[in-house]
């Protein structure tokens, strides 16, 4: 790190530098250039997530992404991650309803051996039974860790399941148990054919790095990578909700609890900027409407309004989930009456000019503190391309926050936090012994 | 290409306060920290919670601005105040855009110094604490890791939880919240640190502006630095969760202290046993070859007094005793055997080529700055890390295993439905049943 004597912020700019380069074989890639430390970010998007899944396979987008860590024709199980991980890399992957995507933080001096391992297994993926079966396992051990025994994961799945009739986000990312027990390395195979193709992939490279010379490089390991025509992927849309829709989960539980979603917008949409400054409003912070209403108070455990930060948002549209924790001994639906009360205030007297000013400022400045991650950069070009086809977007976050004004914030409010277009799950406790007299959970 | 590290100033005040700081220019952010070099350590053993509860309720309000009137003014900058306490050290965290410097500034020191430890506040963060204690039951990694440290520790300074304890939060009044601060935050165990888009000298000045003449209270408590005079007998613990799938498993025995000189050495080995994700022993017998976790990690928490060793994972029920089986033989591995020419080498070069990666962000180097105050590592500790990464050598890393792992003193804690697993955890040994949480 050069140290500079540059401490005006005004002088800052948040702009991502960025140049886009396509393959012949239609793989794209972004190389974000800063040279301040001696570092990459090496992100391989695969546009392959549970969207693309079908009934009876659930989760094995997810699976899929496990078993790329398990060797190649020249390279044993885990063995891409501790060669990596030995020059001092950060290594790991994430899957999403819309996408698979790969990482690798690494000193800059070894951005081209992360490329070679990365496009060995891309090519030369090695998977037999003695792989595949401790990784189902595995999954299997996650999926109790994140949905069975976490206190509210069963509850967030009813609630997708319910809020989506003919999406695909209304499956978890994970899958159903059922999916993971009956999944064979067959289908994993298949479906890694279908989807593992230059024609799919968004590659980024975030940091110490020059574009033509990430270029050559990428052209020099994957350029060579043959690519299947690609079908136009199919548009699947979830029909207008019409009529609030609710279901109750019966667990082991301390506490009450109900989770409620809104269909909103996707990625793309401008809308979500508005929706962001409305969630700050409404459960950012603690000067936010319901943290004074609702926990300071003590009625509410939480009381959080939940949009996927940016650019996690769904591609296609998302929940805006509300979750309403009771407090012990509050009741729940006196809660839930004063929870609708407060989103029927809001959509009728909207907001005021102070609110809309702090939860603008808090959104800035959240992003602007992200921008310090080459990471983060990096995901935010990855992400903005692969699910609007713009990855200009970006940049255009903080202008889009600052141009959202008080009128947007109640059109949205009344858009979209509408009865009608709700979804509720109740969690409600039981007894070990009622729940053990439910069935087995799953 | 070449990179200087981040230069860390040093300077202190009139009041005899310390002040570091590191001037940061990837974006315009500014993180503030008040450490107050003591924590829950000294909690009171029948009010385990006072020293973090302290810690939040200086966010609450101070003598001129009330709980909204603060956090409007400090939210309407897009920044965020936040307070905890921790083993060896009470922290107050203020961050948010370097142009707010001077406002940013100001705040800290009128939060630190003149706090309102208003009543009406206390009575609503002790309702807030006593649901979301309740609430944590439903969690059951935390409820593993509480349960084990209060089985390890029993009623020594490390055993409780540090945001309190159900049983004992009617104990806590705001006059012990208002003691601990009085005791702890004075400017002899305070340290200022700032790190963001602002020159040194503007820093100085303007801390010795705001915080020159602050007396603060004190003296502090006596650093708790010894290691309990009694611990949990080692064996097999067992505490039924019958509505779970997973068990819950923690092995562990008593570390040691940050002060070590076997520090990195036994850094290096831990990373080869189980901290260093695919790169450990434990993920690679019992994620990689088992298939029995989705993760497992060891780790030594070392503070000023010896911390705990602990593994921690969680397995489908009936798995467990062969996950706490296999974690002994791990364990016993590497006591005996040390490890590899290859494992150290990887081991060494991940840490040293990691380093630059812990320097993109304020937050990410503040963590540093305190932690080399904290335990008095030095100030040039940044520029001598990666060679004492390097020194490390087989002979050493070996005899680190020797002497800190304690295969024949492990203490399981395993926090899962009994029906299914209490059985098979016999054959391994007497299994001691546990009441409640």
């Amino acid at each position: 790190m050069t140290p500079s004597r540059n401490f005006d912020p005004a002088a800052w700019q948040p702009e991502i530098t960025l140049k886009r380069f396509t393959l012949a074989n239609g793989l794209t890639l972004f190389v974000l250039p800063d040279h301040r430390l001696p570092i990459v970010s090496l992100q391989i998007h695969y546009k392959v997530g549970s969207r693309h899944e079908l009934p009876g396979i659930t989760g094995i987008s997810h699976l899929f992404e496990h078993l790329m860590f398990r060797g190649t024709e020249t390279l044993g199980p885990e063995e891409f991650s501790r060669i990596l991980q030995a020059k001092g890399g950060e290594i790991n992957a994430f899957t999403t309803r819309d996408n698979t995507s790969y990482f690798e933080n690494l000193p800059a001096e070894h951005l081209e051996l992360g490329l070679r391992l990365e496009a060995d297994r891309l090519l030369n993926l090695k998977l037999d039974d003695n792989t595949f079966q401790p990784e189902r396992q595995v999954v299997i051990s996650e999926r109790k860790l994140r949905s069975v025994d976490s206190p509210f994961g069963l509850v967030e799945e009813q609630l997708f399941a319910t809020a989506y009739t003919q999406h695909p986000y209304g499956w978890p990312v994970v899958g159903w148990d059922q999916d993971l027990h009956r999944m064979t390395l067959d289908d994993c195979l298949a479906y890694y054919r279908s989807h593992y193709h230059p024609g799919k992939i968004t590659v980024v490279i975030a940091g110490d790095v020059e574009p033509e010379s990430a270029r050559d490089l990428v052209d020099r390991y994957f350029g060579q990578i043959p690519a299947p025509a690609v079908a136009p992927e199919p548009k699947v849309a979830e029909p207008p909700q019409r009529g609030e829709r609710r279901a109750v989960l019966k667990k082991v539980s301390q506490v009450e609890a109900l989770f409620a979603g809104f269909h909103v917008v996707g990625l793309d949409h401008p809308d979500l900027y508005p929706l962001n400054v409305l969630a700050v409003i409404l459960s950012g912070g603690k000067a936010s409407r319901f943290h004074q209403d609702f926990v300071r108070k003590g009625k509410a455990i939480a009381l959080d309004v939940e949009l996927a930060p940016l650019p996690f948002s769904a591609q296609d549209s998302d929940l805006l989930i509300i979750a309403a924790v009771a407090a012990p001994g509050q009741s729940l639906p006196e809660l839930e009456q004063d929870l609708w009360a407060a989103l029927n205030r809001l959509a009728q007297d909207g907001v005021t000019p102070a609110e809309l000013a702090r939860a603008k400022k808090l959104l800035r400045s959240q992003a602007v503190r992200s921008l310090a991650h080459n990471f983060f950069r990096g995901l935010l070009v990855g992400l903005f391309h692969l699910k609007t086809g713009d990855a200009q977007l970006a940049n255009q976050i903080l202008s889009s926050l600052e141009a959202v004004t008080a009128d947007d914030i109640l059109r949205v409010a009344r858009t979209y936090l509408r009865e009608d277009n709700r979804t509720v799950v109740v969690l409600k406790p039981v007894t070990p012994e009622e729940s053990a007299a439910l069935g087995a959970l799953q | 290409m070449a990179y200087s590290l981040p230069e860390i100033h040093q300077a202190t005040l009139p009041s005899g306060m310390k002040l570091l700081g590191v001037e940061y220019d990837r974006v315009p952010w500014l993180s503030l920290t008040f450490m107050a070099k003591r924590g829950a350590e000294t909690d009171p053993p029948d009010k385990p919670g006072v020293a973090d509860w302290a810690a939040e309720l200086l966010t609450l309000g101070t003598a001129r601005r009330t709980q909204l009137q603060l956090a409007e003014d400090i939210e309407s900058r897009g920044a965020s105040l936040n307070a905890r306490s921790g083993w060896d050290a009470t922290l107050v965290n203020l961050e948010g855009l370097s142009e707010d410097f001077a406002e940013l500034m100001a705040t800290m020191a009128e939060v630190v110094q003149t706090p309102g430890f208003p009543e009406d506040e206390f009575s609503l963060l002790a309702e807030r604490r006593r649901a979301e204690l309740v609430h944590q039951q439903d969690d059951p990694r935390e409820m593993a890791n509480i349960r084990y440290l209060r089985l390890f520790f029993g009623d020594s300074p490390y055993g409780h939880a540090v945001p309190g304890e159900l049983p004992r939060l009617d104990n806590i009044g705001v006059a012990d919240l208002k003691e601990f601060y009085r005791r702890e935050f004075t400017p002899a165990t305070g340290t200022l640190v700032v790190v963001g888009m602002e020159a040194f000298a503007r820093v100085k000045e303007e801390a010795a502006r705001l915080w020159g003449s602050w007396t603060g209270g004190g003296p502090a408590s006596p650093p708790y630095v010894a290691a309990p005079a009694r611990l949990c007998a080692p064996g097999i613990y067992l505490l039924d969760r019958p509505d779970l799938t997973q068990s819950e498993i923690r092995v562990g025995h008593l570390g040691m202290p940050r002060a070590h000189p076997d520090y990195f050495p036994l850094k290096l080995m831990n990373y080869i046993l189980g901290e260093g994700g695919f790169s450990s022993r434990l993920m690679a017998r019992i994620r990689s070859d088992l298939g029995f976790t989705y993760g497992i990690r060891s780790s030594f928490s070392c503070r000023r007094a010896p911390g705990p060793f602990i593994v921690n994972t969680f397995t489908p029920a009936a798995n467990t005793a062969q996950v706490v089986d296999e974690i002994r033989a791990v364990i016993t591995e590497v006591h005996q055997n040390g490890v590899t020419d290859q494992e150290l080498a990887e081991a060494q070069s991940f840490y040293v080529g990691h380093f630059p990666l812990g320097l993109e962000t304020s937050r990410g180097i503040a963590r540093q700055v305190m932690s080399i105050d904290l335990y008095d590592l030095g100030t040039d500790y940044l520029k001598r890390y990666c060679d004492q990464i390097r020194g490390v050598t087989l002979k050493t890393a070996a005899a680190a295993a020797q002497d800190h792992l304690q295969p024949d003193n492990l203490v399981t804690l395993v926090m899962g439905p009994a029906s299914v697993c209490a059985e098979s955890l016999r054959n391994l040994g007497p299994v001691k049943i546990l009441d409640e949480i």
